[in-house]
């Protein structure tokens, strides 16, 4: 494993991840809608053919879950990470059923697979069909029983393929076959995090864990405070509060740890909820949970305190990378032509 | 004046920006949303706040008539777009929140 290998591939070329984080659970039947509806915090105003990106909460308002919902016809198809309780027992415990409503974990029948990257279009296009470069940012198609979903929290180019067991080795063996002109690499969990972090994409198996609600994880676009859900009635008593902590991106030249005490003037203001290195930028990044009145960017006055030193923090607007696949256009660009093409750097941070 | 101090006039100084954006983002929105929902670090394209290219439009002309810049001269237009924060970067750059609103 070498992350910075793995991380330079997925800012720069193509990487593909073959990981059991990501978990899928289909629910069908004539109470399909109900039952999905009864536990998303965002309205499900989605069309066949299109995601929505939310989470699954507990009573107190705590993200258990991060998850796609895909409207499929009149089914919906759930991709998602969850901690602790898995995805599957979430829907199962806390949707609304009626007589009818299937349940089914995708798991035994399915893999996860999924492409990053600024030129993973131009591979999967390949692959797949040449018509995956028309798929709009949340939408997916299904081809035969692979399903595609166009999504990612790498801040590139992203695709998760949800294949059929039987299938999903000569698939991948297809991928790496025409991804050597793309200078392919394997992204592993811990890249994809890293990555996640770059782009300050929020990472339920890390972050997820504190006690900490959407409210204080910048994350109140991912549900609605006028819909019945688990955990809304902690989130409109949060909301209702003064906003006492918030999250806010921060960035040091020494390692960072995650429960980090973060200090300002000697007085602690908070602790990171997590920290990694980032290799695209060359610098470690935190994630810090701060007094809401100094959860700002722009601030160079905070320190970790580390044994009897202190390690100087500054916070920073996210996120932090200026990725190359927003420069990236499938109808003007090529990963075989990239070293012609200008694009703006990566970093460093501003 | 002491480091709390100065970084309390930094903040206000974000938040007026802050304040300004969040009302151009709510009439975007078309009042889907509360100003105390659009958080500062949140996507405003794609995921996030699901604005389009229409709406960047939107945003390049506010950031012109509200703040004085134009966003042609502006060469990381692209990233400074990414979110709340990172607009008011932009604007903070340029002097802030002073410039008034031509009559």
């Amino acid at each position: 494993m070498n992350v910075p290998r793995e991380v330079a591939a997925i800012r720069s070329s193509v990487a593909l991840s073959r990981g059991s984080h990501v978990s899928a659970v289909r629910v069908a039947g004539p109470g399909a809608f109900e039952a999905v509806d009864s536990i998303s915090p965002r309205e499900l105003y989605i069309q066949d053919g299109q995601a929505l990106h939310t989470l699954f909460l507990d009573d107190g308002g705590h993200a258990v879950a991060d998850v796609y919902v895909c409207a499929d016809g009149e089914d919906f198809l759930l991709l998602g990470e969850a901690r602790e309780q898995s995805l599957l027992d979430y829907v199962r415990d806390r949707a609304r059923q009626r007589g009818g409503t299937e349940i089914e974990d995708l798991a035994a029948s399915h893999e996860v697979l999924s492409l990053h990257g600024p030129y993973a279009w131009e591979l999967l296009a390949e692959v797949l069909t040449p018509e995956i470069i028309g798929l709009p940012y949340l939408g997916f198609f299904r081809e035969g029983q692979l399903t595609c979903l166009r999504a990612g929290k790498t801040g590139e180019y992203g695709y998760d393929l949800l294949v059929a067991r039987d299938e999903a080795d000569a698939f991948v063996e297809r991928i790496v076959e025409r991804g050597a002109a793309f200078d392919l690499a394997t992204a592993t969990l811990e890249a994809l995090d890293t990555c996640a972090l770059e782009s300050w994409f929020f990472n339920v198996r890390r972050e997820g864990g504190a006690d900490v609600t959407p409210v204080e994880l910048q994350l109140q676009w991912r549900v609605s405070y006028e819909r019945t859900y688990p955990g809304v009635s902690a989130l409109l008593e949060r909301r209702a509060a003064p906003t006492k902590r918030r999250i806010v991106l921060v960035a040091a030249g020494a390692p960072l740890a995650e429960r980090d005490r973060v200090l300002c003037e000697g007085d602690a203001i908070g602790e990171l909820l997590a920290a990694t290195r980032s290799p695209t930028l060359e610098n470690w990044l935190g994630i810090a949970l701060l007094d809401a009145s100094l959860a700002y960017p722009g601030i160079e006055g905070f320190t970790v305190a580390r044994g009897s030193s202190a390690i100087p923090l500054r916070s920073l607007s996210a996120p932090p990378i200026n990725n190359r696949s927003l420069y990236v256009d499938p109808q003007r660009h090529s990963y075989l032509t990239r070293d012609r093409d200008l694009f703006p750097p990566l970093g460093p941070l501003s | 004046m002491n480091m709390k101090e100065t970084i309390a006039q930094q903040v206000a100084e974000r938040e007026q920006v802050l304040d300004r954006l969040r009302q151009v983002i709510v009439r975007l929105l078309h009042g889907r949303r509360q100003p105390d929902e659009l958080d500062p670090d949140a996507a405003l394209f794609g995921s996030g706040f699901g604005l389009d290219s229409l709406d960047a439009v939107e945003i390049v002309v506010c950031l012109e008539t509200e703040f004085g810049l134009r966003a042609s001269e502006q060469p990381m237009m692209r990233g400074a777009m990414r979110s709340l924060n990172k607009l008011a970067d932009l604007v903070l750059a340029h002097g802030g929140a002073r410039h008034e609103r031509a009559a």
